[in-house]
This record gives C-alpha cells, sequence and structure tokens, in this order.
C-alpha cells in the first residue's frame, strides 16, 4: 500500500466532511510533534513569526477561543480579536462587511464561530485568508471533532498501550497507518441532543471516516430518524447500546430545549439519559468517557462520574492545543494559504 | 395589425396543435392555414409580417402567483420592473399578490396596483387582495368592495392563515365575489425556524427542518373547510405529497378546489441545497426528490391545474448571507419558462400542450382572467417562443431589478422572442424576423 504523503491542499477547514481520513492522519502526525512541543519547558516557536491569525466570535465560548489563541501563539502567530456582539447578531454588520473588513486587514487566518450554519463557508467564500470553522450554527464543530479522535486514537490506535501488557505504547507514526483503519472496530456511542449538535455531526464523519463504529443515542424528539444518514446506529435505550462500548461521549443538554417541548423534563431525561458511574460498567470493558463541556453536573452526567472524568479533561485540554496547532500550521505554516 | 406565418400554434381551448397563421390587430381576427393579404379586412398599410417557421405560438402565459413588491419595496422591484420583467418572461397576465408594505387590504391599494399595472405597459398586472387585514389572520377585508375594486382573488400569501376558524368564515364570505381564496398553506408552528425541508439533507447540513407537514395538514384542513362551507379554494405553490393527495381527493369528492405547483418544485430538490447556495432558498422549501416525482405525475395528469412562479424578487445583499439568515424565494419571470421547456418539455416529461393549459388556459379560467385562448375575437395576448434560442442569464437584458435565480450566469435554452399584449408588442428579443 502506498502511504506517500499527499501535500495538504485545503485553504481552509469548514467541516470534516471535506476531510478524507488521509487528511486526518496527516493532521494526527502533525498534532503529535505539536504536542510534543506543549510538554517543553520552553513552548513558543518562530515557526509562525509575521503570520495573523484573526478571532472572529459571534457565540461566546472562552475554552475553543483560548485553546485557539494558544495554538496559534505557541506558533508565533500574531492574534487579533474582533469584540462582536454576541448577543444579537442580525442586528450588527452584516458578516458579508466584516468579511470585507477582515480581508482589508490582510490577515492569514480567521478562527469563527457563529449561531448560523454554514456561516464559515460562506466567510471562506468572501475572503481570500483561510477560514477555520471553530462552530457554525448546528453544521459543524470540526476541531472539537478532531480532538476527540486524536484522543481515542491515542487510546485505541495502532500505537496505543496494549490492553494486556501495560506500558507498551508508543507514539503513533501516522504516515505509517491506514487511515480509514485507525479506529477499526471500536465502537462510540454518542448520547444526548443529536439534532441540534455539530459536535455529534462532526465527530460521526470523523469517526466514520476512521473506520469506528458509532452508534446515537437519544430521546425521539433529539434524535429523529434522518440522523443515521452518515451510516451510524439509532438507539432510544442507553442500557441498550452500552455493551462493548469503548468509547462514550455525554454531548451537552440544552436545558432552554425542555422549554420548547423536546423532552418533558430535565428529571426524565437524567434518568434515561445521564450517565452514571453504575450505567458506565455496562460496557463490560475500560470505557473512554469523553464531554465536549461544559458540563451540567446531575443532568448529562452525574456528579461522582464527572470527578472521576477529570484527568481525561485535562488530557483533552493539552490534545484541544495540539490539534489546533497542527491545523493552523498546516493552513498558513505548511503551504496553502503561505 | 399582425400576420404570423408558419408558426407552430399551440391552444388547447380550440385543440389547435398544428403549424398555421395567425392574424391578429387588438383581437384576434384569424387562424388558418395560408392566410394572405386577402383575408385582411381592410387595406391596412400598417401590416406586419413576421416568418415564424420553426417557431411556437401560444396564447400568452397567466402567471396567477407573483410578489412584485410595490408599494414598499421597490428597490428589489416595482410594478413597472416586474410587469416587463414579466412580459419579457412569456406572461401576458399576472396576478400581484398583496404582501406589500402596506398591505393590499383597501380599495385606494386595489385601485393602485391597477392604475400602476396600466402604466407600465408591461404584462396585464390584476391586483389579489388581502384575506384579512394587514396579513394578521383576524378580521377579514370589505372583499365584496375589494372585488369591484378589481382584486381577482383574496390570499394572505407570506403567510397562512393559522386559525382554521378565520379561514372557514374567509372562504364561506368570498362566495359573495366568486374569486378563490388562495392558501399559502403553512402550519407556523411546524415549520418555526427552518430554512430547508425536513430530512436527511437538512440533518447533514445542520440547517432546522421544515416538516412536510407543515404544509399538508393545512392543505388537508382547508381542503375540508371548503367542503364544508362550499368556498372556492386555491392551494398555492403544492410542494409535498400529501398535499397533493388531499387536492385530488378533494376534486373526487366534488370540492371546488385547484392547485398550482411552481417550477422550482418540479425541477430541484433538498439534494441541490448546498450551505452558500441561497438563490435555493425558497417557501415552501423545495421538496424531497420523491415528492418532486410526485408533483410532476400530479401536474402531468392534471391533479394540479396550473403552475405559477412565486416570482419573488430580493435584494442581492439580503441574499448574501448565512443561509438560514438569507430570505426565502427565487426570482423567476425571466427563467420559468427556459427552465420549464428544458428541464420538462424537451425530456418529454410534459408535453407543449399540457404547458400550454397548466401555464395558461387553467389558469385563465379558474381565476376569470384575460387570456388563456386564441379564440376570434379574444384579446391577442400572444407568446411566439422559440425552442432554439439560447441566453446566458445576467449577459444581455434582465428587466427585474433582482438577480436572485439560480440560474444566473448560466446558459438556458428556449425563450418567448416576443410578446403582445392586446394586439401591443410589449416584448421583442431580436430573432423574430419581420418580413
Ligand atoms: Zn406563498
Amino acid at each position: 500500500m502506498d502511504l506517500k504523503p499527499k501535500p495538504w491542499q485545503h485553504k481552509d477547514l469548514l467541516g470534516i466532511e471535506q476531510l478524507s481520513a488521509h487528511d486526518i492522519a496527516q493532521i494526527f502526525q502533525a498534532a503529535v510533534s505539536m504536542k510534543e512541543i506543549l510538554e517543553r519547558p520552553i513552548k513558543k516557536l518562530p515557526t509562525l513569526r509575521g503570520k495573523s491569525v484573526g478571532m472572529l466570535f459571534y457565540e461566546a465560548s472562552t475554552r475553543t477561543r483560548v485553546s485557539f489563541e494558544t495554538a496559534a501563539k505557541t506558533l508565533g502567530a500574531d492574534v487579533g480579536a474582533f469584540a462582536v456582539n454576541t448577543s444579537s447578531v442580525s442586528k450588527g454588520e452584516s458578516l458579508l462587511d466584516t468579511a470585507k473588513t477582515l480581508d482589508a486587514m490582510k490577515f492569514d487566518l480567521i478562527v469563527i464561530r457563529h449561531a448560523s450554519s454554514g456561516a464559515a463557508a460562506f466567510l471562506a467564500d468572501n475572503l481570500s485568508a483561510g477560514v477555520i470553522n471553530a462552530g457554525d450554527g448546528q453544521h459543524e464543530h470540526p476541531t472539537q471533532a478532531l480532538l476527540d479522535a486524536f484522543t481515542l486514537c491515542e487510546r485505541f490506535g495502532p500505537g496505543a498501550p496494549s490492553e494486556t501488557v501495560p506500558g507498551t505504547g508508543t507514539k503513533t507514526d501516522y504516515t505509517k497507518t491506514v487511515p480509514d483503519k485507525l479506529l477499526a472496530g471500536r465502537k462510540i456511542v454518542i448520547v444526548g441532543d443529536i439534532l441540534h449538535s455539530r459536535v455529534a455531526r462532526s465527530n460521526a464523519l470523523c469517526l466514520r471516516r476512521l473506520g469506528a463504529d458509532v452508534t446515537f443515542v437519544g430521546p425521539p424528539t433529539l434524535l429523529p430518524p434522518e440522523m443515521a444518514c452518515w451510516d451510524v446506529t439509532i438507539s432510544h435505550d442507553l442500557d441498550a447500546v452500552l455493551q462493548g462500548a469503548d468509547a462514550v461521549m455525554a454531548l451537552r443538554l440544552q436545558l432552554e430545549r425542555q422549554k420548547s417541548g423536546l423532552f418533558p423534563s430535565v428529571q426524565e431525561y437524567a434518568k434515561l439519559y445521564g450517565l452514571t458511574v453504575g450505567r458506565l460498567k455496562q460496557t463490560c470493558r475500560e470505557t473512554l468517557l469523553l464531554h465536549p463541556g461544559p458540563m451540567n453536573r446531575g443532568v448529562e452526567i452525574d456528579s461522582e462520574l464527572a470527578d472521576s472524568f477529570s484527568s481525561v479533561v485535562e488530557e483533552q485540554v493539552t490534545n484541544g492545543v495540539a490539534v489546533r496547532m497542527a491545523l493552523i500550521y498546516l493552513l498558513i505554516g505548511g503551504g496553502f494559504n503561505s | 395589425m399582425w400576420l404570423i406565418k408558419d408558426a407552430h400554434v399551440v391552444d388547447p381551448a380550440q385543440e389547435i396543435d398544428r403549424t398555421c397563421d395567425v392574424l391578429f390587430d387588438n383581437t384576434i381576427i384569424a387562424i388558418g392555414t395560408d392566410l394572405s393579404d386577402k383575408d385582411i379586412p381592410d387595406d391596412d398599410s400598417s401590416l406586419s409580417i413576421v416568418n415564424a417557421a420553426g417557431k411556437y405560438l401560444f396564447p400568452g402565459l397567466v402567471d396567477v402567483h407573483t410578489h412584485l413588491r410595490e408599494p414598499g419595496r421597490e428597490d428589489k422591484e416595482d410594478i413597472a420592473s416586474g410587469s416587463r420583467a414579466a412580459v419579457r418572461g412569456g406572461f401576458t397576465t399576472i396576478l400581484a399578490m398583496a404582501n406589500t408594505q402596506p398591505v393590499i387590504d383597501n380599495r385606494g391599494l386595489v385601485e393602485f396596483v391597477l392604475r400602476q399595472g396600466e402604466r407600465a405597459k408591461g404584462a396585464r398586472v390584476l391586483p389579489v387582495a388581502a384575506v384579512t387585514m394587514g396579513l394578521q389572520g383576524n378580521e377579514l377585508v370589505n372583499m365584496a368592495e375589494l372585488h369591484k375594486a378589481g382584486a381577482v382573488a383574496f390570499s394572505d400569501d407570506g403567510r397562512g392563515i393559522q386559525r382554521a376558524q378565520t379561514m372557514l368564515l374567509a372562504l364561506q364570505y368570498a362566495r359573495l365575489t366568486g374569486c378563490p381564496l388562495i392558501s399559502h398553506c403553512e402550519n407556523e408552528s411546524l415549520a418555526a425556524g427552518g430554512s430547508m425541508r425536513r430530512g436527511p439533507r437538512s440533518a447533514r447540513l445542520g440547517l432546522a427542518g421544515i416538516p412536510a407537514s407543515a404544509e399538508s395538514v393545512m392543505a388537508a384542513r382547508d381542503v375540508l373547510l371548503a367542503q364544508e362551507c362550499g368556498g372556492k379554494l386555491h392551494l398555492a405553490h403544492l410542494s409535498t405529497a400529501a398535499a397533493v393527495l388531499a387536492l385530488r381527493w378533494g376534486k373526487q369528492q366534488g370540492i371546488d378546489v385547484s392547485g398550482e405547483v411552481n417550477p422550482h418544485h418540479l425541477i430541484f430538490c433538498d439534494d441541490d441545497i448546498g450551505l452558500t447556495d441561497t438563490s435555493l432558498k425558497v417557501n415552501p422549501p423545495l421538496p424531497s426528490a420523491a415528492d418532486r416525482d410526485v408533483l410532476l405525475d400530479a401536474l402531468a395528469d392534471g391533479s394540479i391545474d396550473m403552475l405559477a412562479t412565486d416570482h419573488a424578487p430580493h435584494a442581492w445583499e439580503e441574499k448574501a448571507q448565512p443561509f438560514a439568515e438569507a430570505p426565502f424565494g427565487i426570482n423567476a419571470f425571466e427563467t420559468a419558462l427556459a427552465a420549464v421547456w428544458t428541464s420538462l418539455v424537451k425530456p418529454g416529461k410534459l408535453s407543449v400542450a399540457q404547458l400550454v393549459r397548466a401555464w395558461s388556459l387553467n389558469p385563465a379560467r379558474r381565476f376569470g382572467v384575460t387570456g388563456g385562448s386564441l379564440r376570434v375575437g379574444d384579446p391577442a395576448d400572444i407568446v411566439l417562443f422559440d425552442p432554439d434560442h439560447a441566453e446566458v442569464i445576467g449577459e444581455g437584458a434582465w428587466l427585474s431589478k433582482s438577480t436572485n435565480t439560480p440560474y444566473w450566469g448560466q446558459k438556458m435554452q428556449g425563450f418567448p422572442v416576443a410578446a403582445w399584449v392586446g394586439g401591443e408588442l410589449r416584448a421583442d428579443r431580436s430573432g423574430m424576423r419581420i418580413l
């Protein structure tokens, strides 16, 4: 099999939809190096000196924004943040006018989060700079999916420590793997409000690209049948699908959905779909728990489980910066937009 | 006076579908083979003779569903630009919807639309008056007065009438006028916030979906209400298989119901939608591929009575937004006939006679308006159509004030080369050879 890497050829990262398994492996390969850099005492690199990255966040999200800023600064890029009115998008400047302004400011890369599906693609169409989608409406959140999949590959991928022989792990060389089999045979359960979740969409696409089996679980109102369109299994019964799950991802529940009548009460939701230590035992194996955060304790995840989960969260934060560094590097350091 | 020679004349009202000549001034004077000077009543020195070999001649198209935006949004379109764009597209009579700012809900505004239409010298413009004051869905307009002033139908189009009781009373009361009540079938609680048809495609794009039931339940409701009160109902822009079923059932029961379909609902489907192509954002949303096939079958078998454009111009900067924020609507006057010709008639899904029946004869009859046939003595509302004429949309002439068409920049084929309204030549593309 020919594994000779093709050069990176994307101007933007708008969604997992546009990425091949090979592209994803290429991002992971770069992320391995970035993670090594993050583990050094002096973290700052001169790689992207003179480059500028603009942060355009129409929805408040400190965690994601800080992760991108840290990634860009660690690579030596300048970061510009725009104060945009997050409360009433429609009343402010149009996205088209914003794009024109950003173009005039000669940014190399724009990171956008926006409440409308397709906003990142719209910006990319109207901007010469590269664009990273940091979440667009209910459409995609590709960097979250990439960091989740990277974490899963560290745990279950080809270079992962053997489940039976501890301490055997090595750093994976992703140039020597078969990208679409990186997570072959792994079962990942994603539970919660799938319908309104860009994280679920991007994760389903990414995990399927890498060969994993994906099961969506949630109440019928938050998981209509058309959500099977990514070749995933659909279930409304969490307990029935947990057995054999290598990882379970709990999505954050927007509590206002209850007011729209999408489920009768938070109590009933927690009873049916909330993750607990006891429930997770039904997987009959050591299961990785993922949560895109911030958590609603006592709703999608109970407190006891949330506490035991904190070590993974820290790992996720580091992986998030590493994956975002890898992307920024590939987009404006390695070739396409440079 | 005009003599059109050797055109392929298609006039379903008289069951004409053959090559012949047509002589007309303000009205049709004669149709026949080998008409010549001797058929002309007096010696008329102003006679223009057109060699129309290879072209079709139809009665002018009648479009019962258009948005001309005047008064209120003249930046998008006005009655002059809209009616001229319409006649350039082959439409000689158009019905203008009432959802302007202000809403056409009083006598003065009905008369205003008529007057602006007469001044424009494009297609004949006939006002549709609102059903309820301000399209609020509560108080009925003075239907009898507005009908007398010139309204040919009533509709709150742009919004569905949510309260069933209001709809029932409106259907009942409109019987005084004999005018159809046009229902924009949309249940707002089901459609709320959506921007395309709910289905696998909306799931994939992460766009909030409008379920097919948002239309279907209202179509079924309105057919039942029309049955109960004997009202005259017309279902606008049908886009779901279940709504077609309601229409078919209504006709079987003898209910006075008709229906229209828009070209875009026959040509495109939800799978054609991309996240940044807002020119395909339309209400009702593009159907599933399966529902599109049902719509086409229903048009072909006559269950759906007519085609209508739902011409809905929008400023380009409104459409240059993320999909969910862009307004609904497709600009259709100057592309609709070419689109239907290329996508439906040429591949044999619809015959030329079916096309003319659905876009001229049936709408003229149902709404009791001028046009629809070429009988001797009828006003000479005529289209000369060249199936070979090709144009790139946007290069050269474009009469609408807006450009929100999915065909912008594309080459299309099959255009009207001339259109007469009451015998007056009001649209003329190069390609008509006057001898
Ligand atoms: Zn409508």
